[in-house]
């Protein structure tokens, strides 16, 4: 009886404490769309029909709300393996880089491979991680070795994976059955594809990858010793130091889980949805960045995570509608988001300055996490 | 290879350096104050977009920098009051300030010009390309200064003066001692967080200037986000530089000459691998380097003991 009492409270006090983890970010959306509202009207147009078209067109209409939920999936992804290592205090920005290698040698051997579909696909999808993952290690061996600031190599990694694909899609991978202007790898075969969830849309099964990412995640973080020593890392940064090797090895599998978590949403996308591997089409999307913000909007928090993406991804399918009907660029999109991240951080800083003790939240300002450079 | 095709890479050199190099400076100075500045790209592609603008619509080249500077200028007080004030976590502001401008300024683009993507118009007003008399008879040396700008020329008397103020004036030895323990600064009167905010917009201002050059030297255009990393090369230039002005230079140079290669290279290698070669030399400088002062201070340990 007691026992049974004790979880009703338990369970009434982490709702609660969900609850009030949400107050700040709708607040903060609040704002965001208020700002939003602003440049709406700076453009010559009133706020509410633009938004009330925006929402229609992402939420409400069941076509739009798949490809919503479609667009959610490589973000919702992103965002899981942005906060896998930020968590720890690891300022992964390559996101971006993990996921363009990853994807890309996940295409390439899909389509060189010999051998039945089904099994290269899982390969595939095996190699693709691993790349990913070994493309993540890269930034995370020169911080462990030369205290190379991870911000910096993560950023510039970003650079070259985009321009080293682009340049096998141009040239030795090229499909050459195309109008060559489109610069893209042939396509894969049918078998490999990701079954559709929905007979009127390109909604598909990455969806469902996304959502298990999110559940794997849920485990590492609550119910894993090793979800628990990588956080602390993140959280005190002397016990990191102090700890000596164990804390090397659990800062490069940290990283290199969230370079495969990354590779993970460029192959939804190729897999399910482009069936090929094209130039930009990761980058131009701005997958990895969405799913940077969703993750600072929710302060790591994977469920929370995974609701902010969808929300974000369904104010892009908006925008682009309103752009499409209204003549108002699709970047506002961007704009309101980059205004709820910023109005997110006013928020870590009102209980800065509440507690006085040093910033709370899951996110480690670099000043106090460990891989600051030196000089 | 003959002497006039190395004038050329120097040349194309010297031009890539100076957006590194402005933005390298703005980095040092917010290093110096013990600021972690990551809004670098945000500073210089919002005064890169601002220099066009005010360029398209009065053709005034001092108009369109101090555009461009101002831009940046503004850009450095918000992450000042956020990050500095406020206490805001770095990576955050700096992230979210960067992918806003890059958005801001595609939209703008949009909704002024009507424009995806670039702008590029023959309204638009360059800077004014010098050619210093004498020098440019000289074989060698009139090639590998041909058509730089004043802005060119300007951005190394920037470090210098930098340099005279922080390390030769008092006001500058009360900046360094603002990064070097706030605490103390203050209790002797220093205002520190007025300094570190100064410190901040000031780096906006260079950053500005920077993302002026870019739009407005080699090239007349704007182009969506035309600074792809440079921003945070110039971080990874100041952290070579040690954040020192004078030293500052030499790895901005150094970056720049990745560039001006990378540039050289492109008729004999695709161009797309050759664009990763500032990227990547990003990565091997801050590894050769680290490694080089890990073993420096090994060995002073060593002789301590």
């Amino acid at each position: 009886m007691k026992k049974v009492k004790m979880s009703e409270n338990k369970l009434a006090s982490s709702l609660l404490r969900g609850l009030k983890a949400l107050r700040q970010p709708a607040l903060a959306t609040v704002f965001g769309l208020f700002v939003g509202a602003l440049v709406i009207l700076a453009c010559g147009e009133s706020p509410f029909p633009v938004y009330k078209e925006m929402f229609t067109k992402s939420f409400i209409q069941p076509f739009y709300l798949f490809s919503t939920l479609t667009r959610a999936t490589p973000i919702i992804i992103c965002a899981m393996a942005t906060a896998m290592a930020w968590r720890a205090g690891y300022i992964n920005i390559g996101v971006e880089g993990q996921m363009i290698a990853g994807s890309f040698a996940a295409t390439a051997a899909a389509l060189y491979i010999p051998g039945p579909p089904v099994l290269v696909a899982i390969l595939a999808w095996l190699i693709g991680m691993i790349v990913g993952a070994l493309y993540a290690l890269i930034p995370a061996i020169l911080n462990w070795k030369y205290q190379v600031t991870m911000v910096i190599t993560t950023l510039m990694l970003n650079y070259v994976a985009n321009y080293i694909t682009s340049y096998f899609v141009t040239y030795p991978l090229k499909d050459p059955s195309g109008d060559g202007l489109s610069l893209q790898t042939v396509q894969l075969s049918k078998e490999m594809w990701l079954p559709r969830l929905s007979t009127t849309s390109t909604f598909n099964a990455g969806f469902i990858v996304a959502i298990a990412v999110v559940v794997f995640m849920l485990f590492i973080t609550k119910r894993t010793v090793f979800g628990y020593e990588s956080k602390m890392g993140g959280f005190n940064p002397s016990f990191a130091r102090y700890g000596g090797a164990k804390q090397v090895k659990v800062m490069l599998v940290t990283m290199a889980l969230s370079g495969a978590i990354a590779s993970l949403g460029g192959m939804t996308e190729v897999f399910g949805l482009k069936y090929r591997f094209a130039d930009g089409m990761l980058t131009t999307p701005s997958y990895a960045w969405t799913g940077l913000m969703a993750a600072l909007i929710a302060d790591l928090n994977p469920v929370g995570m995974l609701v902010v993406s969808i929300f974000l991804s369904g104010l892009q399918i908006g925008g682009s509608a309103i752009q499409r009907s209204m003549g108002i660029p699709l970047e506002i999109a961007t704009i309101i988001q980059c205004c709820i991240t910023l109005f997110v951080s006013v928020k870590l800083v009102i209980r800065f300055k509440k507690h006085k003790k040093g910033n709370k939240s899951g996110i480690v300002s670099s000043q106090e996490g460990k891989e600051v450079s030196e000089a | 290879m003959n002497s006039a095709y190395i004038a050329s890479i120097l040349n194309s050199t010297l031009r890539s350096t100076t957006p590194i190099l402005l933005a390298a400076l703005g980095s040092a100075i917010c290093s110096r104050v013990g600021v972690f500045n990551i809004a670098l790209e945000a500073q210089m592609l919002i005064g890169s977009f601002f220099s066009i603008v005010v360029n398209y619509f009065t053709g005034s080249v001092l108009l369109s920098v101090m555009a461009g500077m101002l831009a940046g200028s503004l850009v450095g007080l918000i992450v000042a009051i956020l990050q500095v004030k406020y206490k805001a976590a770095d990576m955050v502001i700096g992230t979210s300030l960067n992918l806003l401008v890059n958005g801001a300024t595609s939209f703008l683009l949009y909704l002024i010009f009507g424009l995806r993507g670039r702008l590029v118009d023959n309204r638009l007003v360059s800077l004014s390309k010098i050619n210093l008399p004498l020098i440019k008879d000289i074989p060698f040396l009139g090639r590998v200064l041909e058509n730089l700008t004043i802005i060119d020329y300007l951005a190394y008397v920037i470090a210098i003066l930098l340099f005279i103020y922080l390390f030769k004036t008092v006001s500058g030895f009360r900046t360094l001692s603002v990064g070097i323990s706030k605490e103390a600064a203050e209790s002797l009167g220093t205002k520190g967080t007025r300094v570190q905010m100064r410190m901040v917009v000031l780096s906006g201002a260079l950053c500005g200037l920077g993302g002026t050059v870019l739009s407005m030297g080699q090239v007349t255009m704007f182009t969506e986000n035309m600074t792809s990393g440079r921003g945070f090369i110039a971080m990874a230039a100041a952290s070579l530089g040690q954040n020192h002005p004078i030293i500052t230079i030499v790895s901005s140079l150094f970056f720049g000459l990745c560039q001006g290669i990378g540039l050289a290279l492109q008729n004999v290698i695709k161009s797309q691998l050759t664009m990763t070669l500032p990227y990547i030399a990003t990565i091997v400088a801050l590894v050769v380097f680290s490694r080089r002062s890990m073993k420096s201070k090994k060995a002073a340990k060593l002789e301590k003991m």
